[in-house]
């Protein structure tokens, strides 16, 4: 198992730099051209969240393994605001300022597992995992 | 830190512009200005926007060439968008952007005719 890679999200140039780690990490492990994309993209949608609602945060990927299968955790931390109702924007079309509302269902859809966290006034913590076919 | 500027080329009345590099939120806004303005300072009937070098497009620019194509069509001027590799097709609808409303052709020369289409049938695309 390779060492986990974080990145500190704190301007838009981050994102990037995030997107770039998670991306360079699915390629390592094996992941197709369309998955690398999938996970880049998942990646980008929440650290720019990060950025937007929270400010900072981070972004850490590292390889993980389940009953023999390899698959990449992304996991991303902030101390920001917190969102109050969880279930609202996981809705498709649901929006608050400038994310297209698309951001957290869009990832969740990239990706085969999604679980978050949230505390107003704490922060949120999102889990993603895709496994190798 | 200053933006990076994608150049924007001239071609007759067409604009096309190729965006090579993984784009930050910021270049990518400042593209958007740059390219209202160069349709405004040139009269452009036509815009093409070649995406073939990108390997991933987010919403956050999937929302903003939308935008760029509606803002110009109120300036008069026809956008279309070219060479999205599958990978940055499958990732847009997966993430529920389908872009309904931006036309676009699967390369540089496809979108060339397409605009020539488009321009003809708007006359001299000022009215």
């Amino acid at each position: 198992m390779g060492q986990p890679k974080s990145a500190v999200i704190r301007s838009d140039l981050d994102i990037v730099i995030a997107r770039t780690m998670a991306r360079d990490m699915a390629r390592t492990l094996g992941f197709s051209a369309i998955d690398q994309a999938r996970i880049a993209t998942a990646v980008s949608e929440l650290a720019r969240n990060i950025y937007l609602y929270a400010g900072t945060g981070t972004v850490t990927c590292r390889e993980v393994e389940k009953h023999g299968r390899k698959g990449i955790e992304i996991v991303c931390e902030d101390q920001g605001p917190g969102i109050p109702d969880i279930d609202l924007v996981m809705q498709d079309g649901y929006t608050t300022s400038r994310g297209m509302g698309m951001g957290l269902p869009g990832a969740k859809r990239l990706m085969d597992d999604f679980s978050i966290q949230s505390q107003v006034g704490v922060g949120t913590k999102i889990v993603l995992r895709k496994w190798r076919s | 830190m200053e933006s990076l500027r994608i150049p924007i080329l001239k071609i007759g009345d067409i604009l096309i512009a190729s965006i090579q590099v993984n784009l930050h939120d910021a270049s990518a806004v400042q593209f958007k200005d740059d390219l209202l303005q160069k349709i405004h300072d040139t009269r452009a009937k036509g815009v093409i926007i070649d995406l073939t070098a990108l390997d991933l497009v987010d919403s956050f620019i999937g929302r903003l060439v939308a935008d760029i194509a509606a803002m110009a069509g109120l300036m008069g001027s026809r956008v279309v968008i070219t060479g999205l590799q599958p990978a940055v097709a499958i990732t847009l609808v997966e993430l529920g952007l389908e872009l309904p409303r931006v036309i676009t052709a699967l390369n540089l020369e496809k979108g060339l005719s397409v605009l020539q289409r488009l321009t003809a049938e708007s006359g001299d695309g000022a009215a």
